[in-house]
C-alpha cells in the first residue's frame, strides 16, 4: 500500500478521519468538526498533544504502516463500538492499546529501524537487498526494512521529524536518503 | 569455488553449530579446541541432534552415518594444513584472535581462506597479522545462532579482502540454501547495527520499569508488527547483559552516536544482575 491521502467517513454524529495529512491539516480538520466525535489516524503525530487541544477527538489509531494482516493500534478516550464496527467493515482489525506515545508503538519502532537501514545504505555498508535479507534471515523479521518503507517514506520521515521536534533528541534525525 | 575441507576453531556454541552445518553439507570438517572436554561435548551434542532428526524421520540413518564421517574433532597440534576454509569462532578477545591468526597463517597452505565469525571486531584489525597474500584471502563470515538453522551468513569484506573471493563464497553459500548478505567491514555489520532500535525504541516508549507497559509493547509488536518475539521477552532470552554489551560496543564504535545510545534501564538491570531468563529475572520474572 502506497500513499494514502486524508479520507473521511461520516455517520450519525461521528466521523473517522483516515490517511496521511500534515499536522496542520489534521488540526484544521478537527477545528472544522467541533460538533462531532472524531476518531483519527494519527500515525505520524503525538496523540496526547491532539487530545489536549481538541476535546472532540475521542479516539486515535495508526493505520499508515498497516500490513496485509490489517491489524492497527487504536487508543480510545471514548470507546465506540460503532467505530470499531466501521473499521472492521473497512478490513481493519483494531488492537486496543493504553499507551499514548508519539507514533504509537509499532510505527515508532519501525521508523527507527528503517532510518538505521537508510543510514547503513548511505554509508555503503550493504545494498537494500542484502539489508532486507539480513534482517529477515538473521533475526527473523517478518519483512526487511526497505520492504516496510516501500511507498511509505513520507510517513517515515514525518514521524521521525515529529519525534525530533518533541524530544530534541538527535537520535530521531532522519537520514537524508529519506 | 570448491570448498571440500573446512577447519572450525572453537567448539563453543557458535563453532560447533558452524561445524555441524558444514558437515551436513558434506564438507569434511575438523573441529578444533584447546579443551578436549569441550570437543567431546560438542561432538556428542552434534551427534545427538542428528540422531534426533533420524528419530523424527527428517533424515535417514544412512545420511546421518555419512555426516558423522565428515566431522572430526582434533587437538590444536593435529590440524591439517590443506583446508580450503578456516573459520575462527573463539572468544571475543582481539589480541587472542590476532595471536591465533598469526600462527594459522604460518601453518596453512597459501590457498586456504581465513574467516572470522566475530561480531565485535573489525576484520582488518585481525588481518593485520597475516601475510600480504593471505590478507586477500581473509574475510568475515558471521553466522547466527543456531548456525545449522539460521539461514543468514554475513559475508564481510575486509579492507584487503579480494572481492572475487567474497563473491564466490557468497554464491557458494547461496547454492547451499544459506542466505548470505554481503557487507562492508563496519561496526555491528548489518544485523547488530540495524536491530539496535528494536530494543532501544521500546525502552524509550516505556521509559520506566512498568511490567504492564512492557507486556503491551511486546504484544503490539507481535500482533501488529508480526515479530515472532517482543523486544522485552527477546532481551530476556538473549541476556540483558549480552544485549547491553553489544549496544555499548556499537555505540562506542560509532563515537557515541545518539541513535545507538544504551538506555539507563539496561544499565540499571545489568548493575542489579537481572540478566533475563538465565537468572530467572529480567524485565519479567520466570519460575
Amino acid at each position: 500500500m502506497g500513499f494514502i491521502s486524508m479520507t473521511n467517513v461520516f455517520f450519525d454524529d461521528l466521523v473517522i478521519n483516515f490517511g496521511f495529512g500534515t499536522k496542520e491539516e489534521k488540526k484544521s480538520f478537527l477545528r472544522s468538526h467541533e460538533n462531532k466525535s472524531v476518531y483519527m489516524d494519527l500515525t505520524c503525530y503525538d496523540p496526547a498533544e491532539f487530545y489536549a487541544e481538541f476535546p472532540q477527538l475521542k479516539g486515535v489509531f495508526a493505520a499508515l504502516f498497516c500490513d496485509e494482516n490489517k491489524k492497527i493500534e487504536m487508543h480510545f478516550k471514548e470507546r465506540s463500538e460503532a467505530v470499531l464496527q466501521r473499521l472492521n467493515e473497512f478490513g481493519f482489525s483494531p488492537i486496543e492499546t493504553t499507551i499514548l506515545s508519539c507514533g504509537f508503538i509499532f510505527p515508532r519502532t519501525i521508523v527507527q529501524i528503517i532510518n538505521e537501514a537508510y543510514f547503513a545504505l548511505e554509508e555503503g555498508v550493504a545494498g537494500k537487498e542484502d539489508i532486507n535479507r539480513a534482517m529477515k534471515f538473521g533475526v527473523n523479521y517478518p519483512k526487511g526494512p526497505f520492504e516496510w518503507s516501500l511507498g511509505k517514506e513520507l510517513y517515515v520521515k514525518t514521524l521521525l521529524q515529529e519525534l525530533f521536534e518533541k524530544t530534541q533528541d538527535p537520535r530521531y534525525l532522519p537520514c537524508k536518503l529519506l | 569455488m570448491n570448498i571440500q575441507k573446512v577447519v572450525v576453531i572453537g567448539a563453543g556454541t557458535m563453532g560447533s553449530g558452524i561445524a555441524q552445518w558444514f558437515a551436513q553439507e558434506m564438507c569434511y570438517v575438523e573441529l578444533i579446541d584447546n579443551s578436549s572436554e569441550q570437543l567431546q561435548k560438542a561432538l556428542s551434542s552434534i551427534h545427538s541432534s542428528w540422531d534426533k532428526l533420524v528419530e523424527k524421520e527428517k533424515l535417514t540413518s544412512c545420511k546421518v552415518s555419512q555426516m558423522k564421517k565428515f566431522l572430526e574433532i582434533k587437538s590444536v597440534e593435529n590440524i591439517s594444513k590443506d583446508a580450503d576454509l578456516v573459520i575462527e569462532a573463539i572468544i571475543e578477545n582481539l589480541e587472542v584472535k590476532k595471536e591465533l591468526f598469526k600462527k594459522l597463517d604460518q601453518h596453512f597452505e597459501p590457498h586456504t581462506i581465513f574467516a572470522s565469525n566475530t561480531s565485535s571486531f573489525p576484520i582488518e584489525l585481525m588481518a593485520e597479522v597475516v601475510t600480504k597474500t593471505r590478507k586477500e584471502r581473509f574475510l568475515g563470515l558471521h553466522f547466527f545462532n543456531p548456525a545449522p538453522i539460521m539461514k543468514l551468513v554475513e559475508v564481510i569484506k575486509g579492507r584487503d579482502s579480494a572481492p572475487k573471493i567474497c563473491e564466490d563464497l557468497y554464491q557458494w553459500f547461496e547454492s547451499r540454501k544459506k542466505m548470505p548478505a554481503m557487507c562492508k567491514d563496519s561496526p555491528g555489520f548489518i544485523v547488530n547495527r540495524v536491530a539496535r532500535n528494536f530494543y532501544g525504541e521500546p525502552l524509550r516508549i516505556v521509559e520506566t520499569e512498568d511490567e504492564v507497559k512492557m507486556k503491551e509493547v511486546d504484544s503490539i509488536l507481535k500482533t501488529v508488527g508480526g515479530f515472532k518475539m517482543g523486544p522485552f521477552e527477546l532481551m530476556d532470552l538473549i541476556g540483558i547483559d549480552v544485549n547491553y554489551s553489544v549496544t555499548c560496543s556499537v555505540w562506542e564504535a560509532y563515537d557515541k552516536e545518539p541513535r545507538f545510545a544504551p538506555h539507563t534501564l539496561q544499565k540499571k538491570m545489568v548493575d542489579e544482575k537481572r540478566f533475563g531468563r538465565k537468572v530467572k529475572h529480567g524485565f519479567y520474572k520466570y519460575d
